[in-house]
């Protein structure tokens, strides 16, 4: 059997999800986090679960609303459970009433149970599921009660019939019931056709017409106001009937917000936990751990290094282990630390609700820039991931804006960045290695709402976006979930670091100990990457102020992922060595030409530069066309190519000093 | 209508409301159509109780209290309905 899971924004559908079948899909405590639906089994009844993203209509404002859409009127679900938000159940039942007009059993899970009490509210269920016509169940998905029961009443509901029933004033349902005659349509098509929806014109026939004028009439309004009306007239009548509410004191999220939102404090305070999430994530444990993995990196080399020697390995073989895998994988694997704390500052922001008032505090800024507080919502979730960044923008409503946001959100620092900018800052500013770090946070935005500005400035007039969102409560993050969260992502990374790291390093490897001739135990300077590297290292002379092929060719491997210029540089490095203390990768003698300012300026061409190919990928589909995405990265790189010049000249004309 | 302060009864648009005052909505003038249903949707119909309930530091968007719920919404949108003072 198919259920599909459908409710509004922030109503614990993810939390639903992931208790009733198991796995562990994002949860943030903010509107839009699911994006695509996702299946999943539900444990102990073998269905198949559908979750699909949250939506407050069936006519459709956002493209993402549409997916939902879609699957409930396409999909054939066999079974609906529409998940409610208890504590604001008004709001929620307008989504319920039109469920309830399609011809699929529907069954509402109450949710939030557990903060009803706090919040002054009483819902009698059995009352509430009389005057509605439907089981009702009451739910806490985050405290784990009432599943058995829902688990119980969906089993007793497979291959339930349905009827639809009938809620609005009869003069709108005299109407309703000739549309359906005249067009044997079911109730939810009759009231859509009423309203004149697109998805139905070929239905306009002269009778629909007249029923639409004769109730515009009456009412006085437009049709989709008198149905809009008439639907929470009725919403509000079941609604006094089985629920009651005290009004309670000031809750403890209007507490919070006066500090957090406060006028003078809330901008500080942001900056602060922005800076804290870096100065933690690179600061406190950067530089640190840099030496001290670089240190194991080093002796697990050597001793793999014996180990293989004493089995009678060959050089090559040896060299490939040590210098490639070792060397290449372990440099990557060394930043696990950083973004454990970086994937923990995220998960807690966003769970806790604290990301939806960046949104709120942010957006008049943005629309200064001509951006919404919309955009901000890839703008955050790229901190750790540039690809569902960019499928997170189906979010914004208006397409230009929505084109120029997917265009810009890869200049956040994902996590995969991090690794670049804490070995940089950890060894070149590695007292202020934290504040460095934040300071590329920091000029990303600016450099993003400049951006915006100018591109809107020449090519986008007249468009933007409404902001319309809601502002959800505090929430204490659970722990369990910011645990399987962090747990989750760290696993994925170090996944890379085994898969495609892993044969980048072996590529690198081979390309640098080998000549075209493929002779082994060359000189490196005779090797095939450093061939290829010297005919693209004046590309990168005006931001290094040298040519330098082994910084080139580690440059371009971002492309494959970010992580891959670390491992990259560290496998040069290695061939590179000169016998001194230590195995600093900045000490050898491919790479210690860096300075400071080359250092900033090399980390600001990565920044921006055209992102890895799977993000390059999600901006293809998401922008819809080819052209598209390859005039954005030709604008990334561009721009990234600009500025870290800029930031190299300057500094050095500027350090003359 | 700036500068003025609103009393019990006087018509204005939500826009012109100060924290914490309340009142009922009388009607959407909205250009775009998918926005006005939105709004509708949202629960934002005639005779809907609203509370001007928070405002970002920058004065915009407004945190607004209705049908048990609070949504945020710029002022732009809010000057497009008609509210009689509560």
């Amino acid at each position: 059997m198919k259920i599909a899971l459908v409710g509004n924004q922030n109503s614990g559908k993810t939390t639903l999800f992931n208790l009733l079948t198991g796995t562990n899909q994002k949860i943030g405590n903010w509107p839009g986090v699911t994006i695509e639906r996702k299946v999943g089994r539900i444990k102990d009844l073998g269905d198949d679960l559908v979750d699909l993203p949250g939506i407050y209509s069936l006519s459709p404002y956002t493209i993402e609303e549409e997916i939902s859409r879609n699957f409930v009127l396409d999909g054939k679900p066999d079974l609906i459970i529409n998940i409610v938000d208890a504590t604001s159940i008004e709001r929620s039942l307008y989504l319920t009433t039109q469920l309830m007009e399609l011809d699929t059993k529907v069954i509402i899970a109450l949710n939030m149970a557990d903060r009803l009490e706090a919040k002054g509210i009483c819902i009698d269920t059995e009352k509430l599921s009389k005057e509605i016509g439907t089981d009702v169940v009451k739910i806490s998905a985050l405290k784990e009660t009432g599943i058995e029961e829902l688990k119980s009443i969906i089993r007793r509901n497979k291959n339930a019939q349905v009827k639809s029933k009938e809620i609005f004033k009869s003069s709108l349902e005299n109407e309703i019931l000739k549309v359906r005659n005249e067009l044997k349509v079911n109730r939810f098509m009759a009231i859509k056709i009423l309203e004149n929806d697109k998805l139905y014109q070929k239905y306009q026939i002269a009778i629909v017409k007249n029923s639409r004028q004769k109730l515009e009439e009456t009412y006085k309004m437009d049709i989709e106001e008198i149905i809009a009306n008439l639907r929470y007239d009725y919403i509000v009548e079941i609604k006094n009937k089985s629920a009651k509410m005290k009004s309670v004191k000031e809750s403890m999220s209007d507490k919070l917000d006066k500090i957090f939102l406060n006028k003078f404090i809330a901008f500080p305070i942001f900056i602060a936990i922005m800076f804290l999430v870096y100065y933690l994530s690179v600061g406190v444990v950067g530089s640190f751990t840099v030496d001290w993995v670089a240190g194991i990196v080093e002796n697990f080399g050597l001793l793999v290094e014996q180990g293989l020697t004493n089995l009678g390995a060959s050089n090559w073989s040896t060299s490939l282990v040590v210098d490639g895998i070792i060397a290449g994988v372990g440099a990557v694997l060394g930043f696990v630390p950083q973004l454990t704390i970086l994937f923990l500052c995220i998960s807690i922001l966003e769970t806790t609700g604290y990301m939806s008032r960046v949104t709120f505090l942010l957006d008049k800024l943005f629309k200064k820039f001509g951006l919404s507080g919309e955009t901000l919502v890839p703008f955050i979730v790229g901190l750790g991931c540039s690809v569902p960044a960019i499928m997170s923008t189906r979010i914004i409503k208006d397409n230009k804006e929505r084109d120029l946001s997917i265009m810009l959100t890869p200049f956040i620092p994902c996590s995969a960045k991090l690794p670049i900018i804490a070995m940089f800052t950890g060894y070149f500013f590695a007292d202020n290695s934290g504040l460095v770090s934040a300071s590329l946070y920091f000029f990303a935005i600016a450099i993003i709402l400049l951006s915006a500005i100018i591109i809107k400035k020449l090519f986008m007039k007249n468009s933007g976006t409404a902001f319309i969102s809601e502002l959800p409560e505090y929430k204490l993050p659970s722990v369990k979930y910011v645990a399987r969260d962090v747990f989750d992502k760290v696993k994925e990374f170090i996944k890379r670091a085994g898969t495609i790291i892993l044969f980048c390093s072996v590529t690198i490897w081979f390309l640098l100990s080998f000549s075209w001739k493929l002779e082994y135990g060359i000189e490196v300077e005779d090797s095939i990457l450093a061939s290829i590297g010297n005919t693209i290292s004046w590309i990168f002379y005006p931001m290094l102020g040298t040519f330098s092929w082994e910084a080139a060719v580690s440059a371009i491997q971002g492309l494959v992922a970010k992580e891959q210029v670390i491992s990259s540089m560290s496998i040069i490095a290695g061939f590179a060595e000169e016998i001194e203390e230590g195995s600093m990768l900045f000490k050898s003698a491919a790479f210690k030409f860096f300075t400071p300012i080359s250092a900033y300026a090399f980390m600001v061409f990565n920044l921006f530069s055209a992102p890895c190919f799977g993000a390059i990928g999600a901006m293809k589909r998401e922008l819809g066309s080819t052209k598209k995405m390859l005039k954005a990265i030709a604008f990334q790189t561009a721009l990234a190519w600009i500025l870290a010049s800029l930031v190299f000249n300057v500094g050095t004309f500027m350090s003359s000093f | 209508m700036k500068n003025k302060v609103l009393k019990k009864g006087d018509k204005a648009h939500l826009s012109d409301l100060k924290i914490g005052q309340r009142a009922k909505v009388l009607g959407l003038h909205l250009d775009k159509p998918e926005l006005r249903r939105h709004l509708l949707d949202m629960g934002i119909t005639k005779g809907t109780e609203i509370l001007i309930k928070k405002v970002a530091p920058m004065g915009d968007p407004v945190d607004i209290e209705l049908r048990g719920y609070e949504l945020c919404i710029r002022k732009e949108e809010m000057k497009n309905i008609d509210i009689e003072v509560l």
